[in-house]
This record gives C-alpha cells, sequence and structure tokens, in this order.
C-alpha cells in the first residue's frame, strides 16, 4: 500500500520552485487495477440508479506539516495554515479541527492509521514535512490520503527558496483541490486592485498586488495620480491599466517585476478600459471621440491600431474569449448599457443581455469573459441595486450571484469557478473585496489592508 | 508581349495533371454500417410492483386466494384464457414418453426386418378406431396421418431384402398442410387450486411477491447510499455524469471487495467523483437491509451513480 518516495524531477516549475513528484501508491495503480469491464453482468441486471443526498463540504484532516528538523515547525504550521484556510474559503472542504485529532502524526512515510481518522469522520487527510536543506532552500514533502479508502491519493515534494514559503502553500492547495474535485485549482494566483485609503474626499489610490488570499500586499504605484481598471496580462508579468496624470487619462503597460511602464498608444482624446488579448500581444480598449467611445485593438509589437466600432454610442468595456476569437462588450446604442458579443476583428454585434422592465432602470455593464468560456459575468444595475452575475455567451441562462447596494466589477479566477469584484457599503466607508462562487453559495470577503476595488486575478502562476 | 516558356510549359503541365487526376481518381462515398438499434425499457420499483401485483378487479380485504378445483396446488405460469377441465389432447406426432426399443432406428439394429414390420400395423389404425367423436378429431393429428398415409408401405419382400439406407424426407412447402398444422384451439390453463373453494380473486399482498420483496429491500439500499453520498460541489453546472459502480457483498451486508468502477474514468471529474462515491459506500456499510436468505439475489449489484443533486 504504502511506497518510498521516488525522485522524478517534473518541469512545468517556475526556476523558482522545482517539484518532484513520488509514486501515487493509492488512487492510480488501484484505479487501473479495479476498471476490469463486467459489460456481461451489467447486461443481465437492471442497474440500481443512485443520486447524491445533497451537497456537502469535504471534510478533511489537516495536520500540522511534520518539521524535518528543530527550526522547521514554525514554517511547517505557517504551510499548513495557507493550505486549511485556501479549502475552507473554497467552499467545497470542510477542514476538521485540529483538537479533535485523535492521531498524531511524527512521520509521513508510515501511512496513518486510518480508524483514527474515520473516526472523527474524516473523509481525507494531508499530511506533510518541511525541512530545511543543507543549502538553506526549503523543501516541502505531502501526502493526500483517502480514508475510506485507506489509499494514497497524491503525493509531491517540491524545493524553494525560503520565502516562497506560502507560495508552497498555495501550490500543494492546488494539488489538493484537483485531486479531489477534478476540476482545476486557482489558489497559485494573484490579483491586482486599487488600494483606496485617506478620506473620502481625498482619497489615494494605488495600484496594489496580492496572492488571491489577500497575502503579500505589494504597491505598484506611489498614489500621486488616479489609477483605475487594472487588468492583468496572460504572462502574468505584466498588467495595463487607466492613469489619470497631468493631461487626458491614459493607457499604461506595467511590467510587476521591473517597475517599468509605458502609455499604449498616443491618441488624442481619452484612452480606458484597457484589457489583454489571450496571447498577450494586443491591447483592446476604448477611445473617446467627442460624445462617443468606440473600440480600438492595438498589436503591442507594431503599436498598428485597429478599429473595430464605429457608432454614435458609448462602447466600452471590452473582454476577449478564451479562444480570442469574439468579444463582448458594453455599449449603450439601443438606449441604455447592454452586453453586446461580436467577432474580434469587428463586425455586427449581437445583444445578449435584456433587462425584463426597461422602466426600472436596468442595465448591465463591466462583461468578463470565463476562462473556460462558458459564462461571461456581469455588472446589474436595477430596482436600486447593483448585482452581480454570470450568464452564457448567448444570454441564456442568467443567475445573479450577489446584490446589494452597490457591487462591481467581476474578474474571474483561472479556473473560471470563482469570482472577486467590490461592494461599497455606502456611507463614510470605502470599498471592499469579496468573491463569490458561480453557484452563488459561497461568498467570502478577501481581507486587504484598505479600502480595495477594482480587482483584477491573474493566470496560474504555475 | 514576351511569353515565358517556362511557365508557359509548367501552366501546361499543371492542367494535365489535374485532368488525368479528375479522370483517374474515382471517389467512392464512404458507407457507414447502420447498427441496430436495441430498444430499452426501464422499469422502475413502482411500475415493477404493479406489474406483479394480484388482479385489479379484486378486493383489497381478501386475503384468500382464489381457488376454483380442490387439488393439489400447481404452480400456476400463464393466468390467461379459459380454464378447462379437458386433458391436453395428445396426437399422434406427439414424442412417445417411453419409447420402445423397436422404434429406435434400424441402424441400431443389426436384424431390423421383423420388429419394423410388427409396428407398423399396431401404431397406425388405432387413434382411427379409438377416437371416432367428431369433436375429439385433433387437426394437427389428421394432418399428420395424411402425412403418414401418403408413404409407401412396406412390402414382404422388404424382409429378405437388406434394409435399405435411410433417406432424409424431402418437405415441400404446402399452403394448406401449414394451414392444417395451426393450432386453432383456445387458450385454456389450468384451475387455480388450494384447499377449499373461494370465488373472489384476490389483489395480491407483498408478502406473496417475491419480486416487491426483492424491489423492496433493494429501495432500501438506494435509500442507504442516497443518504450517506454527498456531492462535493464542484463541477457546477456539469452536465449528469454516470459512474457504472458494482458492488459485491458478504452475506453481513459489508462489501466483500473495493467498489468496481466499470470503466476507466474519461477525466479528473469523473475519477474525482467515483472517488467520492466510494468513499460513501465503504463508510456506510454493512448494508443490514439486505436479507441474508436472498443473499444470491444480492451477492453482487449493478449501480449508476449519477452526480445531480435532486
Amino acid at each position: 500500500m504504502f511506497r518510498p518516495f521516488r525522485d522524478n524531477p517534473t518541469p512545468g516549475l517556475s526556476s523558482l520552485i522545482s517539484r518532484r513528484a513520488f509514486t501515487l501508491a493509492g488512487g492510480g495503480l488501484a484505479l487501473s487495477g479495479m476498471a476490469r469491464p463486467a459489460a456481461l453482468f451489467a447486461q443481465a441486471q437492471q442497474r440500481l440508479e443512485v443520486v447524491p443526498g445533497g451537497t456537502q463540504a469535504l471534510p478533511i484532516a489537516i495536520p500540522n506539516f511534520v518539521p524535518g528538523s528543530p527550526g522547521d515547525g514554525e514554517v511547517g504550521v505557517g504551510v499548513t495554515q495557507v493550505i486549511t484556510n485556501n479549502l475552507k474559503r473554497s467552499g467545497l472542504f470542510a477542514p476538521i479541527d485540529q483538537a479533535a485529532f485523535i492521531e498524531k502524526i511524527s512521520n509521513i512515510d508510515v501511512a496513518p492509521q486510518f480508524q483514527n481518522w474515520k473516526t472523527i469522520n474524516a473523509q481525507a487527510l494531508v499530511t506533510g514535512r518541511m525541512t530545511r536543506q543543507p543549502d538553506g532552500r526549503l523543501q516541502a514533502e505531502f501526502r493526500l490520503w483517502d480514508v475510506a479508502a485507506g489509499q494514497q491519493l497524491a503525493g509531491q515534494k517540491y524545493v524553494t527558496s525560503p520565502e516562497s514559503w506560502r507560495r508552497i502553500g498555495h501550490i500543494i492547495s492546488d494539488q489538493i483541490y484537483e485531486r479531489l474535485t477534478g476540476e482545476k485549482g486557482y489558489f497559485d494566483s494573484r490579483v491586482v486592485f486599487v488600494d483606496e485609503s485617506g478620506p473620502k474626499e481625498r482619497r489615494i489610490k494605488r495600484l496594489a498586488l496580492m496572492d488571491q488570499d489577500g497575502a503579500n500586499v505589494r504597491y505598484l504605484t506611489k498614489g500621486a495620480d488616479l489609477v483605475l481598471t487594472p487588468r492583468f496580462s496572460p504572462s502574468t508579468q505584466e498588467i495595463t491599466y487607466m492613469e489619470f496624470g497631468q493631461g487626458d487619462p491614459r493607457v499604461y503597460l506595467l511590467n510587476i517585476e521591473t517597475g517599468q511602464r509605458e502609455i499604449v498608444g498616443n491618441f488624442p482624446g481619452m484612452s480606458f478600459s484597457p484589457r489583454f488579448s489571450p496571447d498577450g500581444q494586443r491591447v483592446i480598449m476604448s477611445l473617446q471621440q467627442g460624445g462617443n467611445s468606440n473600440l480600438f485593438v492595438m498589436d503591442l509589437r507594431s503599436k498598428s491600431t485597429t478599429r473595430l466600432t464605429d457608432t454614435p454610442a458609448i462602447d466600452t468595456s471590452p473582454s476577449y474569449s478564451p479562444d480570442g476569437s469574439r468579444i463582448c462588450f458594453e455599449s449603450d446604442r439601443g438606449g441604455k448599457p447592454q452586453i453586446y458579443v461580436m467577432p474580434a476583428t469587428g463586425g455586427p454585434a449581437q445583444r445578449i443581455s435584456f433587462t425584463k422592465d426597461e422602466g426600472d432602470g436596468g442595465s448591465y455593464s463591466t462583461p468578463v469573459w470565463s476562462p473556460r468560456g462558458d459564462y461571461i459575468a456581469f455588472t446589474k444595475q436595477g430596482g436600486g441595486q447593483f448585482s452581480i452575475g454570470i450568464m452564457k455567451p448567448d444570454g441564456s441562462g442568467e443567475r445573479i450571484l450577489t446584490s446589494g447596494f452597490h457591487n462591481e466589477g467581476p474578474t474571474f479566477a483561472p479556473n473560471g469557478r470563482v469570482l472577486m469584484f467590490f461592494r461599497d457599503p455606502g456611507g463614510n466607508g470605502g470599498p471592499s473585496l469579496f468573491t463569490v462562487d458561480i453557484s452563488g453559495r459561497n461568498e467570502q470577503r478577501v481581507p486587504t489592508p484598505g479600502f480595495a476595488s477594482d480587482p483584477a486575478w491573474s493566470p496560474l502562476l504555475s | 508581349m514576351k511569353v515565358d516558356k517556362t511557365l508557359v510549359a509548367s501552366v501546361a503541365l499543371h492542367v494535365l495533371v489535374i485532368g488525368w487526376g479528375l479522370v483517374s481518381f474515382s471517389s467512392k462515398a464512404f458507407e457507414s454500417t447502420e447498427i441496430e438499434s436495441i430498444p430499452v425499457e426501464f422499469v422502475t420499483d413502482d411500475q415493477l410492483n404493479k406489474i406483479t401485483a394480484g388482479m385489479k378487479s379484486g378486493k383489497k380485504e381478501n386475503p384468500k386466494p382464489l381457488v376454483e378445483k380442490v387439488a393439489e396446488a400447481k404452480p400456476v405460469d400463464d393466468a390467461v384464457g379459459k380454464v378447462t377441465e379437458k386433458k391436453a389432447i395428445v396426437t399422434d406426432a406427439a414424442p412417445d414418453p417411453a419409447p420402445k426399443p423397436v422404434e429406435k432406428p434400424p441402424e441400431k439394429k443389426p436384424d431390423p426386418p421383423k420388429p419394423v414390420a410388427e409396428s407398423k400395423p399396431k401404431d397406425e389404425p388405432k387413434p382411427i378406431e379409438k377416437k371416432p367423436d367428431p369433436p375429439k378429431v385433433d387437426p394437427i393429428a389428421e394432418a399428420l396421418k395424411k402425412e403418414e398415409a401418403k408413404k409407401p408401405t412396406p412390402k414382404p419382400e422388404a424382409k429378405a431384402a437388406p434394409p435399405p439406407p435411410v433417406k432424409k424426407r424431402e418437405y415441400k412447402f404446402d399452403r394448406e398442410t401449414i394451414a392444417a398444422l395451426v393450432d386453432k384451439r383456445d387458450p385454456t390453463r389450468q384451475a387455480f387450486a388450494g384447499d377449499t373453494l373461494n370465488s373472489t380473486p384476490a389483489l395480491g399482498t407483498a408478502k406473496g411477491s417475491a419480486a416487491t420483496l426483492s424491489a423492496s429491500y433493494l429501495s432500501a439500499l438506494v435509500s442507504r447510499i442516497h443518504d450517506c453520498w454527498q456531492a462535493d460541489g464542484g463541477g457546477f453546472d456539469e452536465q449528469d455524469v454516470k459512474i457504472p459502480i458494482t458492488l459485491t457483498f458478504k452475506q453481513d451486508g459489508t462489501l466483500s471487495a473495493p467498489p468496481l468502477l466499470e470503466s476507466e474514468p474519461r477525466n479528473d471529474r469523473e475519477r474525482a467523483i467515483f472517488e467520492g462515491a466510494r468513499r460513501a459506500i465503504i463508510a456506510c456499510q454493512p448494508y443490514t437491509m439486505l436479507p441474508p436468505a436472498r443473499y444470491a439475489d444480492w451477492k453482487s449489484l449493478p449501480f449508476l451513480f449519477h452526480n445531480k443533486v435532486d
């Protein structure tokens, strides 16, 4: 059942972290062994059909990672907390309180006593070890166990610099999430947002970067100028945003590693609402022309600009479909702001949002296409409320996820299953960031140092 | 104007090659073999109970079974048709329950002439003499008899001669003969037998139907697994994923082997759903609703797990 580590370097991670796979003693082998066809038997009898009794977060036990040496206890506890927090916030897992544990994990190379974990109703168990190596780097190992089946489902080993220990926690969280749900994870990612501080009438707005769980906040601008609508590049090294400088507001590119920035294009009027194409080679944005604005796309290499719309209306907030073939955007060409979809090269646009009662002031704005391509998220205004919702790209299946005084600016997690947005309760307070899954069941506040708005989620870092 | 000769030659060559290709290559449409579809009907537990219930016209409160004749109880397969007291008509063509050695093929006996000559006159005239009554005439027997009558009667000289090799009879299709062979009798059934006569048909009881009992404990089993199995909440808005799993049990209701996934999962999501179902199945054992007396019936059961919450 239990097998020792096998050191197989696995490519694909950044140079910062090297990952080594070890044998999956349980899952893979056992599953292939069990997959013997029983067609004859199946045909002979009618199958008994079963559906789940409900939906429940999976109870999971995550004991503190074992220290490889006496000095590694603190980082072991830290990584365990990062994993526990990530899984709990996803809404799909229910980490069990460590006080309930019967067994103390002291050696992860020995199979745990599953009965001890069954007793506390754990369905999955994570064991791990953090060891500081002679060269100063940190080695993290973990195993994921299926308690009921008594099998190991996953096992990995990572080596990184000590300051990246939180990222190790996020990567292990993704591994657990993916193995137990079969869906891609989203924990090893970052968020750029507008940090707001100071009194309401003299609010200082700075671009800030943080881990998706709110940790490791880093400021990218000093707050001298107003910044809005930051958007991540698919490469994750650059962001594009709008800044109100001395002249007209302009769209900028900023390399978050080097701090270098440049203006995107040199247009006579205001440029705003930028967003990268999926390949990161182009930026689509709005350009103001008189009282109207139209959509333009600029090739970042050749700097050539192409007009995509030409209407006497305000066309803005463009967002590419993940395959880059289509664009969704907001336009008031029909009277009120609504969402339209058109080919990425321009052409006829199809309206996909419709309010039931036009008299209630209903309108749709800030559309953003899911990385999975299955939904378009939006802000809906109507009935005195701002709501965050999703709909399919053909306009069907609209679902409101949250409503309130002011909710705005949805952005998708890399797996397309969670949205982040900002909520302003009004009054003297300020906006905060929240996440909600696309079922609308699990809403969580994202901790930030101050007020925060305009979040944009990065792709996965690894 | 100067024309490039190589260009002209190239164009001419291309035209030739394309023209040759158009003439030479014949296209044939791909033919796909049609696979005959098999109609399948799913019968739910409720439907099964209805099918196996008693007569609809019966009184609910009557616990007595229908008895039309005081006799030794016999299993009744078909309740359709009139009840008859007549004995089943035994035709000439019907096989003899106790075949005599004389009726064996002549090849088996080294000295066949004698028995063959003796058996013939005995078998043929008897039915005609014994059953002169017209209502009892069996059309099948009559038709067979006619066929027999057409046969050439063996001559006495055949005794001396060596037995001729047995030839297969060549049957010719004759519509009239076939029509005569068709059994035109009304369907009949045996009477319900019991200790005392009872003319009121019963509705049937749960205890009186094995199939209903089966459905009952299987429903309890499905219900138990349903209660134990919780969807993980992942795979938002996914289609109904169906996972075929076979469970094998010990007589005490525990699993005798891990839940068997019958086909390789097509993706990580299917694998995760299977493993979630497996956890629930293992955690919920033993399944005490399974009656040990009927162990052979539930020793191994095929399931289909749908990852769709009600």
